[in-house]
């Protein structure tokens, strides 16, 4: 199949063979705040890309900020672009029709600047998919004409950097190819986020997303510390939305999309220092109406009576998710996520008694497991069976109400993601077999997270290759859904390129090791990632550096912003 | 205040399915902030931003004791255009429908594939060049525009699919063709321009 680049709008190919396609409302644009501008007036088009799905892609806000930024300078558009799901993709392949954006279906290849969201390893095979549809290669910045694809975040430009490999094979390091480009590319951070007031107005879908509800982040960057959370590592200091700008901008944002819910949301948003007095103040203005409020993720232990009963006073009550991550309290001390068992069950009595629906617990599968003894909670968390309960004990409250209690868990193999301390970690094998997460009497890593670990940190360079970078495994795509992950088609993939997948995932990484990612800047000292992985593995918990003495990972004094959280001047802890 | 709009669904908004629709509509709604949301200046207009598409056409109160749409609206019109390669074959297969008897036709179900027959539904075919409209009557279980396209499939030699299907008003069958609900205007049957049958046209 050849895909054959045109600057004509794809659609007149594509209507009439919508009605054959699953959910065809994904491919047609047209959504309420959508902008689209005449390519004749504009120097610069951009294509943003989530390679994903239209209703998981659509809700992303990094994308979704960059569209509006973008859009309001005059002389700049920037237009969305999705993975087509695949029985689209067939007859966009059997039609010859390439991969187009939303706004005017045009081709992928009519911009200047391509941008997208890696927020998952997962997702690798579906941007390079999408690229393929559009007709670029994929085999390699070399083979690209690189005036016009410059692929990537910030201002890195991947054909100007190379990969250097020692004689055994080893990554030695990512070196720039050109002059013009800086060793390490640092990240550039928003200081104050009250002066980017992002998103003004999302997109109105047309069809159903993931997250049906304007989201407004009530601060970025974390200081907890979880060893798993790239956003929290890599996204520091800590910056603070004010009360004020939220509410404006709950207020507009509602306005604008005609949404019935706004969350607010940020990395375990319930660290916000003024979190209770934001939740109180947004439950008076939107008190006997229709809007709804949400926290749509929320840490265990800062959870009280209080914001729950701010959260449910206009009578509606959204789902409640609460994140321990991991069944056992050693493994929580691991990952540093300083949530105990008690504060758990605390929160869960919470909930139920004011008559929340049974709150979601997002549970992952253990890293660094030693014990045993704990091993039986890995299995389903509805088994019954001896040695099997659930990771949560149904809390007493529950039976006292008397309701039928269900604990729900995901469960997922966190995989130590660029620039986490976590990426030092030596992965499990992958067993063979069918199946992402099954309930095994030994330890095993489930393949998917193989993939992933694999997309993570494995090669831009297969060893012994002369000049590819990483191939698309011949039909690999979607690898983040059940239904079309397939660990053979991985497998195949290495086998036939003469890559050993274990040799790259199964290492600890020691100190100093080299990543594939470290010529990317996040303003995280490498030898402090090391010596939290080794206090990780140790045990030892690291408190929040917003009220304990700054442990020096490099941040605050790289990039000139501090932290700032100077709504309340000292945070008492939960109340 | 209860209100009745007759609105289009058509361009790239007809890809949306029955339940998104609802939505849209919501918040389309809360978007404009109403009941109350006028725009400013000499004129003022309803402030409501629909999708491109989506088009308000009429809106009447509804008053008490009007009867509900599921029996005010007895059938409905519906055009189904073709390439204009097709004029060929829907020549001969519209005429053989419309003198047909009985006209078996195919209903695929999720599970199941029954015959059923569409004529007693079928209160009007007529055709212009490559666009066929028929008028079916609401029966239960109800008829799709696709079940008329598979009854001239069946009538014709070789077929094509139509590129697009419409439904153009619905409310009641009368022998001039199809009288629209809110606004009583009358869908004539479509005149066949070969055949300068002026007959469709009067009643």
């Amino acid at each position: 199949m050849t895909v054959t680049p045109t600057a004509a709008s794809v659609w007149p190919q594509l209507e009439p063979v919508l009605t054959g396609v699953r959910k065809p409302a994904r491919y047609v644009g047209g959504e309420g705040n959508a902008v689209v501008k005449d390519h004749a007036g504009v120097t610069s088009a951009w294509l943003l890309i989530y390679p994903d799905a239209y209703e998981l892609g659509q809700p992303n806000q990094g994308l979704q900020i960059l569209y509006e930024v973008l859009n309001e300078r005059p002389a700049t558009v920037a237009e969305r672009g999705y993975a087509p799901w695949p029985d689209m993709e067939q007859v966009m392949r059997e039609k010859a029709i390439p991969f187009f954006r939303l706004e005017n279906h045009l081709p992928l290849r009519a911009f200047d600047v391509a941008a997208f969201s890696l927020a998952t390893e997962l997702g690798y095979t579906n941007l390079l998919n999408c690229l393929d549809l559009g007709g670029l290669a994929v085999a390699g910045a070399d083979h690209v004409d690189e005036r016009r694809h410059r692929l990537g975040v910030g201002r890195r430009v991947p054909a100007w950097y190379e990969p250097g490999h020692s004689s055994d094979g080893r990554l030695r390091g990512t070196f720039p190819r050109q002059r013009a480009a800086p060793y390490r590319v640092p990240k550039r951070t928003v200081s104050d986020l009250d002066r980017w007031p992002y998103p003004k107005k999302a997109i109105v879908r047309l069809t159903e997303t993931v997250h049906e509800r304007y989201n407004v982040k009530i601060f970025r960057g974390g200081t907890r510390g979880c060893c798993f959370c790239q956003a929290g590592m890599t996204t520091r200091p800590v910056r603070e939305r004010s009360r004020q700008t939220i509410k404006e901008m709950v207020r507009r944002g509602v306005e604008a999309t005609g949404f019935e819910d706004a969350g607010v949301v940020g990395p375990a948003q319930t660290e916000q220092a003024d979190l209770l007095g934001l939740c109180g103040d947004l439950a008076d203005a939107y008190e006997g109406t229709a809007t709804s409020l949400s926290l749509p993720s929320t840490r265990v232990d800062a959870f009280n009576v209080t914001l729950a009963d701010e959260l449910i006073r206009n009578g509606r009550r959204t789902g409640l998710t609460f994140a321990p991550e991991v069944g056992s309290e050693r493994v929580r001390r691991v990952i540093n996520k300083m949530v105990s068992e008690a504060d758990m069950l605390r929160a869960a009595d919470t909930a139920f008694a004011n008559r929340w629906r049974p709150p979601q617990a997002v549970l992952h599968d253990r890293p660094a497991d030693r014990d045993r003894r704990r091993r039986a909670r890995r299995r389903r968390p509805g088994a019954e069976g001896p040695g099997r309960r659930p990771p949560v004990r149904p809390p007493q409250q529950g039976h006292r109400l008397g309701r039928r209690l269900r604990a729900q868990a995901a469960q997922a193999v966190p995989v130590g993601r660029p620039g986490n301390a976590a990426a030092a970690a030596a992965q499990a094998r992958p067993h063979q077999g069918p199946g992402r997460v099954r309930a095994q009497p030994e330890p095993a890593l489930p393949p998917a997270a193989a993939g992933g670990g694999g997309g993570a940190a494995g090669p831009r360079r297969p060893p012994g290759d002369g000049h590819g970078a990483a191939r698309v495994p011949a039909g690999a795509r979607f690898d983040g859904w059940d239904e079309h992950f397939d660990y053979g088609v991985w497998a195949r993939a290495a086998e036939q390129t003469g890559v050993d997948v274990a040799w790259y995932t199964t290492p600890q990484r020691g100190e100093g090791g080299v990543f594939p990612w470290d010529h990317l800047d996040s303003g995280l000292e490498k030898d402090w990632l090391w010596r939290d992985w080794c206090d990780a593995l140790a045990g030892s918990e690291l408190e929040d550096c917003r009220w304990t003495p700054c442990y020096d990972c490099g941040v605050c004094p790289g990039l000139g912003p501090q932290h700032q959280t100077g709504h309340l001047p000292i945070y008492a802890g939960p109340r | 205040m209860r209100v009745r709009a007759r609105y289009t669904k058509s361009g790239k908004l007809r890809f949306i399915s029955a339940i998104d629709l609802g939505r849209v509509w919501e918040r389309a709604l809360r978007r404009a902030g109403l009941p109350i949301a006028y725009s400013e200046g000499f004129s003022p207009h309803p402030r409501v931003s629909f999708p491109d598409g989506l088009r308000v056409l009429t809106a009447v109160e509804v008053a008490a004791g009007d009867p509900k749409l599921a029996r005010w609206l007895q059938a409905s019109c519906w055009d189904l255009s073709y390439s204009p390669a097709a004029v060929g074959w829907l020549a001969q297969a519209v005429a053989a429908v419309a003198a047909a008897p009985v006209l078996s036709v195919q209903r695929e179900r999720k599970a199941t594939s029954d015959l059923v027959d569409l004529r007693p539904a079928l209160h009007q075919i007529s055709r212009r060049d490559a666009t066929v409209r028929v008028t079916l009557h609401h029966v239960e279980p109800p008829l799709r525009p696709s079940e008329a396209h598979a009854a001239l499939r069946g009538h014709a030699e070789a077929s094509t699919e139509p590129l697009l299907v419409t439904r153009l008003a619905q409310r009641r069958p009368c022998a001039a063709g199809l009288q629209e609900a809110l606004t009583g205007d009358v869908i004539p049957p479509l005149g066949d321009p070969s055949r300068n049958d002026k007959d469709s046209y009067s009643d």
